[in-house]
């Protein structure tokens, strides 16, 4: 018996051994995200999995566009502050035109455009393959037009670009394709979306491409199209493209210059403006990377407007600048600015003490640590102390050279320097005065329009007076005064034939930095890429 | 139905059976396992009855059949039975005392029952030969002396015949007599902490023998993974350090006590006691960070496991070369540390108690000007500071928020058992106060096990319990999940740089702050105002089964089950100045972690003739699943006083978004199949050969199964023939190794797959929602780096072992090395893939001696000196499908300075190639200026302008023990060293910024600064510094109390020790220790933690 046990035992501990050794299984439960075998399938996954591409552009939008597009134009420049904000030369580049290819910003607007041309085209299989819906072909147009709208950025950026309509394994990693096909293939694309794109405005579809979006992207292209496709006889399509916007805007009344030029900046503006054909969203909870009070405004306005942070103040503009903007002294849009003596709400000076040295580090006198009191005044000029360096002084005198934009806004309801902000990228003023350009220009005025009348819509609702002619320089400047720092003055001034021109300290002129050097991370990796005549 | 098809069906029906099995097998199977070996065992006791029936048999075979069949053991010598008796019995449930007295004939023989031994003696009379082979030679007497190494005799030592009971001790002269002994035999001599040794009589009378301490034996036995050698017969390359031989100290990491003690093994650590240890072992091979870089840690068995407190440790295994890791596969590329805690010894009830008080005070701190220096310092250069930050002050803020630091340990230990069982318990309470105030951890740990043999000594099972739970006070971090490595580097930078001018608070008693400076918050503030608090929990049960089979066939199973808890809370208070606006912000945190692990091996021995040969094979499942838990938090508090204690207190804000964590459980499944293969040759040639096949869940599924073969060969020249007449050495052996192992550590579980995650919130209909995208790109080929390392070693022991050494050479190339490389957006969903590409190789020397240059009845010095010699370089970043020309690296230095990178990842370049601006002196202005790439002069060196220019990798490093033994005394103290490396004083760099001198204290060294150079912090070659040095790292005098007249107490010893006692180096920085994991090594950035010095008075008892 005894014996038995102990056979049958010494049996089971071996075939124990074996058994567990059996055990091969290497598949483990993936449960805190989603596989692709189980994602997306509902609408509401599609809603969800559609989403990164909005949430692309908000993540660099008022980061790595916005500085390629405004640090590098005539209205405003990052300076250092002793050795803070030099930051391996960037934003001396940025004004100086001598930008590289190894240089962040414009790294990540190319990956903002690609990274968001991949999505697009990762995205539409997906949706391709679900069964017919009127969802499922909104889906799709939306996807074709924020494509679209990717390929646009990169051409006005980079000039020839690589084309892809496919993702995956199998799609073609191609060099660069001719500015000019990329043109007509944004021009066929958006034409195609618009049937199937929502038509309506309002919160529904704020912040996704609509046909209005699509329309004003096309007339934005064909307005270019001297540049990207050395076309000079789209005017006319613009005119079409402005139109179709306009005659909603007049039919329908969901388009319109809404009455409060300054609160369409603010932090929470939204879908309630009419004016706002697309936007890049954000929120100071929610979508973070827009904080342009950190930029603008002086460390001592953080109590005035009751900010969680202290503000860096490193962003000011030329005087030349500000000065299109004090043609008319009742253009609303003339208090974006602060100049001058600051005062508090209430309108107590905004003092601060200091000594003499901490005025002005260049201090000589006998007492430079003797008291001093003084108001906050941003004084117009903006001289370099160190051109070198960059530098416009590490001092209180320093830290108030320049003027500084308020236009969007700080947010005292957000926790951190993110602002809720939204950034208009595609509005109905500039569809109006995209109009008026493109008749300046040489388009057959239609609906009763002519460019002078355009522009006038705009500057009355900025109660600005009326003018009563209008040219191309006339133009640009009222784009200065309306859009500012929203994404367009780099694009503006080389249509204009002013990219070359003098601002600041900035004397390059060379028209090969019409389009900026391929980030050398992306010649890295493909070796079809060849790198902008120039760089 | 025909017979045949009957037996089919059975077949089939066992095969179903077999399957279902298979497919329902989990760990809960092993556990019905074990209760169901612990039931049997239960029927194997003493009193057991038998029945059973023999014929014709011996009555030798009947004692192997009651052995075999109960947990008695007969002792008797083999002679004393008759051969020829023949005896034919049957028993009816017959006790043993009842059969032995039937079957013995009583006139001869007579028993006697000793819990399970049962002695057979004759009763021919006390004077009995000796017995065995010898029964027929003739016997002479033998005499002779015992000596120590010293020369000086020893008394007491046993010296026996072996093979039988019969020997005698050495009286107070060390001499002994031993009468009738035979010819051939082998005479043992046994001391207790001495080698023993074995002479044959070979026909001598006289024969003096000298021992030799039992720690330089070749005897001691090394744990190798799944079972242990002795290490003569080792063939690969393995260190073992013993407790004794452990630094001692107030280490918050267990490899903290091998620290100079074993060659090719580097550890480092910054000036933070929560900053990380890097354990890297003959160098970095891989480009990932973390865990990556660590060894495998192997408790009792248990890779992965937990220890409950360094007190429970009885040694720890270095295995340095991959014949020796590979044993372990996938995850032993950076080495296997093994460490076995303590057992419980048969019939040796312990009691033991350690404990030690830690006093640590500041060795070290950063040069800060002191406030009437600062001021005139602004003075001599015509600056002065804001009225704000100026009200006659004279604040040492270091001063204000450090403290004396009071340890201490407290470990108590029970430990015992008889022959059948024995256990082990221990229970440590550790409080550490840290340097800063409101710092500080407390820990209770836990250690049990026990271990029951069975089925006659052939079953064993044992039963281990360990739990450690800790509760940290952690410095306040600028971010919420306090996961930033430079969390708390808002408070230390404050703590030195913070302006001496200003009072801590105000005059209305309001901490005094000045948010003007941006990064500027008053530390003492930072300390009152915020909480951070973790508390940790780990708890491991493990049980284990070894059954003997069949003689020399032994099975083994060991199943374990760890899971772990971290707490984490935090909050900052209404006026902190981390949560400017929040008005109070509480976050609190929870996560679990499991592993669960079944090992189960075979292990099979035989010697025949000259032949030994051993063989294992096994299988092992591990499971780990992670991240199980969430986190939440709220702000707006009305009050301070709950603190995080209850975040429904808070009212969080209009559009208030919660930081819920990132959620991410992750499990992890790894199955193995190994086996070893041990033979040697008359004890001189060696081999050993194993393979292991491990397959990963976290593989990408093109690569999901990988094999590590390794052979070794040792040859024992000294136990050659034509080495007998020689009498230089008494061991020298040369091993030759060569062993694939390969990297898998910290691999995330899901890293091949492709996977949706949370992708930012958009604005949809009104709404925020969360996008989901592609959070990762699926890479099915990717798979573990595999590391080659071949090794060459030679062990020598000459002087009678007075001194012994290893050189070893190795040779250790890594392939498949992950990195992280640009691919296509139009291909991949994120423009980035983790693939296998780079190879890189160290090479290099280690060497270390041991000698007892004296010893004497008084005096012993032991001495233990190593040194390794390291070559680091990468061979590759590219390959046919990707390519990388270099990365930079260490984005390092404030105040203007992103985009300057100071290291580099280059093929042809080790990591840690420092690749920096050139510095050029002063232009005429004062400012600095650096050298451009061809060789101009300029203050704004762009990104072409870097040099290569130094290795942050020492070439050599080295530790040198000491233990004097005098008396009742003992002096042990430790030298370690490196040499050959530079350090980047990233730290002295940022400090020296005299532009906002009006915003910060400076360093001293700023004084001489010129005040308009806003370029002196630039991190460039001018912080460039030589790392060399040398440490004292510990010292510690012990005194043992003579116990003999206190029976009561087995041992009492009192020791006092000093850590860090002093540092010789050029370095200017805090410490030329710096932080050597990571890619980024050996640059001392943000290192502000004062570097401390620890006083430490224990005792010991034993009762």
């Amino acid at each position: 018996m005894a014996h038995y046990t102990f056979r049958s035992f010494v049996i089971s501990i071996t075939s124990a051994f074996f058994l567990f050794a059996g055990c091969t299984d290497l598949d483990t439960p993936v449960v805190s995200e989603l596989t692709p075998d189980i994602f997306p399938l509902t609408e509401e996954d599609f809603v969800a999995a559609e989403g990164p591409i909005f949430t692309n552009l908000s993540q660099h939008y008022m980061q790595g566009i916005w500085f390629c597009q405004e640090c590098t134009g005539d209205g405003m420049v990052l300076t250092a502050n002793g050795g803070n904000w030099y930051d391996a030369g960037r934003y001396y580049n940025h004004h100086h035109h001598t930008w590289t290819a190894d240089q962040r910003f414009i790294k990540e607007a190319w990956q903002c455009c690609y990274s968001g041309i991949s999505k697009c085209n990762s995205l539409l299989p997906l949706f391709q393959a679900q069964a017919e819906s009127k969802f499922q072909k909104m889906g799709i147009a939306e996807i074709r037009a924020m494509r679209a709208f990717y390929y646009f950025l990169a051409i006005d950026m980079w000039g020839d670009v690589p084309l892809t309509t496919t993702f995956g394994k199998d799609a073609e990693v191609g060099g660069r394709v001719a500015r000019t096909t990329v043109f007509e293939f944004i021009e066929k694309e958006l034409k195609e979306a618009i049937p199937d794109l929502s038509g309506a405005t309002g919160e529904t579809t704020y912040g996704r491409p609509t046909k209005w979006m699509a329309y004003a992207l096309l007339a934005k292209l064909y307005l270019n199209a001297p540049v990207y496709a050395g076309k000079s006889d789209k005017y006319n399509d613009a005119v079409a493209a402005c139109d179709a916007v306009i005659n909603e805007a007049q039919t329908n009344k969901t388009i319109d210059l809404d009455a409060d030029y300054l609160k369409e900046f603010y932090p929470d503006n939204g879908p309630k403006f009419k004016d706002i054909l697309f936007p890049a969203i954000y929120d100071g909870n929610n979508i973070k990377l827009n904080y342009p009070a950190r930029y603008w405004l002086h460390k001592l306005l953080r109590t005035k407007y009751g900010l969680p942070f202290t503000p860096s103040g490193c962003i000011r503009t030329w005087p030349e600048f500000y000065d299109k903007f004090t043609i008319d002294n009742t253009d609303v849009r003339q208090q974006i600015w602060l100049t001058g003596k600051q005062y508090l709400a209430d309108g107590t000076p905004i003092m601060y003490t200091t000594t003499n040295r901490g005025y002005d580090v260049r201090y000589s006198g006998s007492d430079p640590n003797g008291k001093v009191t003084y108001q906050l005044e941003f004084t117009k000029t903006v001289e370099f102390r160190n051109l070198e360096k960059f530098d416009t002084g590490d001092d209180y005198l320093g830290w108030a050279q320049g003027y500084r934009c308020n236009k969007f806004y700080p947010d005292n309801t957000s926790p951190s320097r993110d602002q809720s902000n939204d950034i208009p990228v595609l509005r109905y003023a500039d569809v109006l005065l995209m109009k008026a350009e493109a008749i300046l220009r040489g388009a057959s005025p239609t609906m009763g329009h002519t460019a002078l009348s355009l522009v006038n819509m705009v500057r009355t609702r900025a109660k600005a007076s009326q003018f009563t002619s209008i040219d191309l320089n006339g133009l640009i400047d009222e784009r200065a005064r309306e859009l500012c720092f929203e994404g367009w003055r780099r694009n503006d001034l080389i249509r204009f034939g002013k990219w070359e021109d003098q601002w600041g300290v900035k004397t390059d002129t060379d028209v090969r930095h019409r389009v900026l050097p391929i980030p050398q991370t992306e010649l890295d990796t493909n070796p079809l890429l060849t790198q902008n005549p120039g760089y | 139905m025909k017979k045949d098809d009957l037996h089919q069906q059975g077949v089939w029906n066992r095969n179903a059976l077999l399957k279902k099995i298979w497919r329902t097998m989990k760990l809960t199977g092993l556990f019905m396992l074990i209760s169901f070996i612990a039931i049997s065992a239960g029927t194997y006791s003493q009193n057991a009855h038998f029945s059973f029936t023999i014929e014709n048999g011996t009555l030798h075979e009947l004692f192997l059949y009651l052995e075999q069949n109960s947990n008695f053991r007969f002792a008797y010598n083999k002679s004393d039975l008759d051969d020829m008796q023949r005896v034919s019995y049957k028993f009816q449930n017959e006790s043993v005392e009842q059969i032995l007295d039937r079957v013995l004939d009583t006139e001869k023989l007579s028993f006697s029952v000793k819990n399970e031994y049962i002695i057979i003696t004759s009763k021919r009379g006390i004077e009995r030969g000796p017995i065995n082979t010898y029964t027929n030679q003739p016997k002479s007497t033998v005499s002779g002396i015992v000596t120590g190494f010293s020369g000086a005799s020893i008394p007491g030592v046993t010296v026996t015949i072996k093979g039988t009971g019969m020997g005698t001790v050495t009286d107070a002269d060390g001499k002994y007599i031993l009468k009738n002994v035979p010819e051939g035999a082998v005479l043992v001599f046994s001391f207790v902490g001495m080698a023993k040794q074995e002479v044959p009589v070979e026909g001598k009378t006289t024969i003096n023998v000298t021992l030799l301490d039992e720690t330089i034996g070749i005897e001691e036995v090394v744990a190798i993974g799944y079972g242990s050698i002795k290490k003569k017969d080792l063939t690969s390359s393995v260190t073992t350090v013993t407790s004794k031989d452990f630094n001692v100290g107030t280490h918050t990491n267990v490899m903290q006590v091998l620290q100079g003690k074993v060659p090719g093994l580097n550890i480092t650590k910054d000036g933070n006691p929560t900053g990380a240890t890097a354990v890297m072992l003959r160098g970095p091979s891989t480009l990932r960070i973390g865990e990556a870089q660590q060894p495998l840690y192997v408790v009792d068995g248990v890779p992965g496991g937990i220890l409950g407190s360094l007190d429970d440790i009885v040694s720890i295994d270095v295995l340095r070369d991959a014949s020796a890791t590979a044993i372990y596969g996938s995850k032993a590329a950076n080495g296997v540390i093994i460490i076995t805690t303590k057992r419980g010894e048969a019939g040796n009830t312990k009691i033991s108690y350690n404990g030690y008080v830690g006093i640590e005070t500041i060795s070290n701190k950063i040069d800060m000007m002191s406030a009437d220096e600062y001021r005139s310092f602004l003075t001599k250069n015509n600056l002065s500071v804001s009225p704000k930050d100026e009200d006659n002050a004279k604040t040492n803020w270091m001063d204000e928020v450090t403290r004396i630091g009071v340890s201490h340990n407290n470990n108590l230990s029970i430990g015992g058992g008889t022959d059948k069982t024995t256990y082990f318990s221990s229970l440590t309470y550790k409080k550490v106060e840290g340097i800063i105030k409101e710092t500080g951890v407390n820990t209770v740990s836990l250690m049990a096990n026990v271990k029951q043999k069975a089925m006659n000594d052939r079953l064993k099972i044992g039963l281990t319990i360990t739990a450690n739970m800790s509760d940290s006070k952690i410095l306040p971090a600028s971010n919420t999940d306090g996961a930033s490595l430079n969390g708390n580097r808002d408070f230390l930078l404050n703590m030195i740089a913070y302006l001496p001018t200003v009072s801590i608070k105000d005059e209305n008693g309001k901490y005094n702050e000045n948010f003007d400076h941006p990064g500027a918050k008053n530390p003492v503030a930072l300390l009152a105002q915020n909480d951070a608090n973790n508390r940790n929990k780990t708890i491991l049960g493990s049980a284990q089964l070894q059954f003997n089979i069949l003689k020399g066939l032994d099975y083994e199973l060991n199943a374990s089950y760890q899971n772990s808890q971290s707490n984490g809370r935090t909050y900052y208070g209404k006026e902190s100045s981390l949560a400017q606006g929040l008005n109070g912000l509480a976050a609190r945190n929870a996560y679990e972690n499991e592993k669960k692990l079944l090992e189960t091996f075979l292990t099979y021995g035989k010697m025949f003739g000259q032949h030994d040969l051993k063989l294992l094979a096994g299988y092992s499942w591990q499971e780990d699943v992670t991240g199980n838990g969430f986190q939440s938090a709220n702000k707006n508090f009305v009050s301070d006083q709950i603190s995080y204690n209850n975040l429904g207190m808070g009212s969080g804000a209009s559009g208030y978004v919660v930081e819920y964590g990132k959620t991410a459980i992750l499990t992890l499944r790894m199955i193995s199949a190994y086996a070893r293969l041990n033979y040697s040759y008359a004890g001189k040639y060696l081999l050993q050969a194993t393979i292991r096949r491990d397959g990963s869940s976290a593989f990408g599924k093109n690569n999901q199964w990988g094999s590590f073969p390794s052979a070794s060969a040792g040859w024992r020249i000294s136990e050659e023939s034509f080495m007998k007449n020689q009498k230089v050495f008494d061991n020298l052996k040369l091993r030759v190794g060569y062993g694939i192992s390969g990297n898998s550590l910290g691999f995330d579980p899901l890293i091949a797959r492709l996977r949706y995650g949370p992708g930012g919130k958009f604005y949809s209909n009104g709404a925020f929602i969360t996008s989901i995208t592609p959070s990762q790109n699926e890479n099915p080929d990717l798979k573990w780096e595999s590391t080659g390392i071949l090794n060459v070693g030679l062990d020598f022991s000459v002087l009678q072992g007075r001194v012994s050494g290893t050189i070893e050479w190795y040779d250790k190339v890594t392939k498949d090395m992950l990195f992280t490389y640009a691919v296509p957006a139009s291909q991949y969903y994120i423009p980035s893939l983790l693939a296998n590409v780079g190879e890189m190789e160290n090479k290099g020397w280690e060497g270390s001696i041991s000698a007892i240059p004296v010893k004497s009845h008084t005096l012993t010095w032991n001495t233990t000196f190593n040194l390794s010699f390291n070559d680091n370089n990468l061979n590759k970043l590219s390959n046919e499908n990707f390519s990388l020309e270099y990365q930079k690296m260490a984005g390092v230095g404030e105040h203007g300075q992103s985009g300057n990178y100071v290291q580099i990842v280059e093929e042809g370049y080790p990591i840690g190639q420092f690749w920096i601006w050139k510095y050029a002196g002063r232009n005429e202005d004062g400012v600095s200026q650096f050298y451009t790439a061809d060789g101009a002069l300029t203050i704004n060196p762009s990104d072409k302008d870097h040099f290569y220019m130094g290795n942050a990798q020492p070439k050599v490093t080295g530790g040198w023990f000491n233990s004097f033994a005098y008396k009742n005394f003992s002096l042990d103290f430790l030298f370690r060293g490196v040499a050959g490396n530079k350090i980047l004083n990233v730290t002295r760099a940022d400090l020296n910024y005299p532009a906002e001198a009006t915003h910060y204290n400076m360093p001293k060294m700023t004084r001489n600064e010129p005040i308009n150079d806003d370029r002196a912090h630039y991190s460039s070659s001018r912080y460039l510094e030589k790392g060399d040095y040398i440490r004292l790292d510990n010292l510690t005098l012990a005194y043992s109390f003579k116990m003999d007249k206190v029976p009561a107490i087995k041992n009492l010893k009192v020791y006092s020790s000093v850590n860090n006692v002093f540092v010789i180096t050029g370095y200017k920085g805090l410490d030329p220790e710096v932080y050597m994991g990571g890619m980024t090594p050996g640059i001392d950035n943000d290192n502000f933690y004062p570097k401390t010095r620890t006083f430490i008075f224990g005792v010991n008892v034993d009762f």
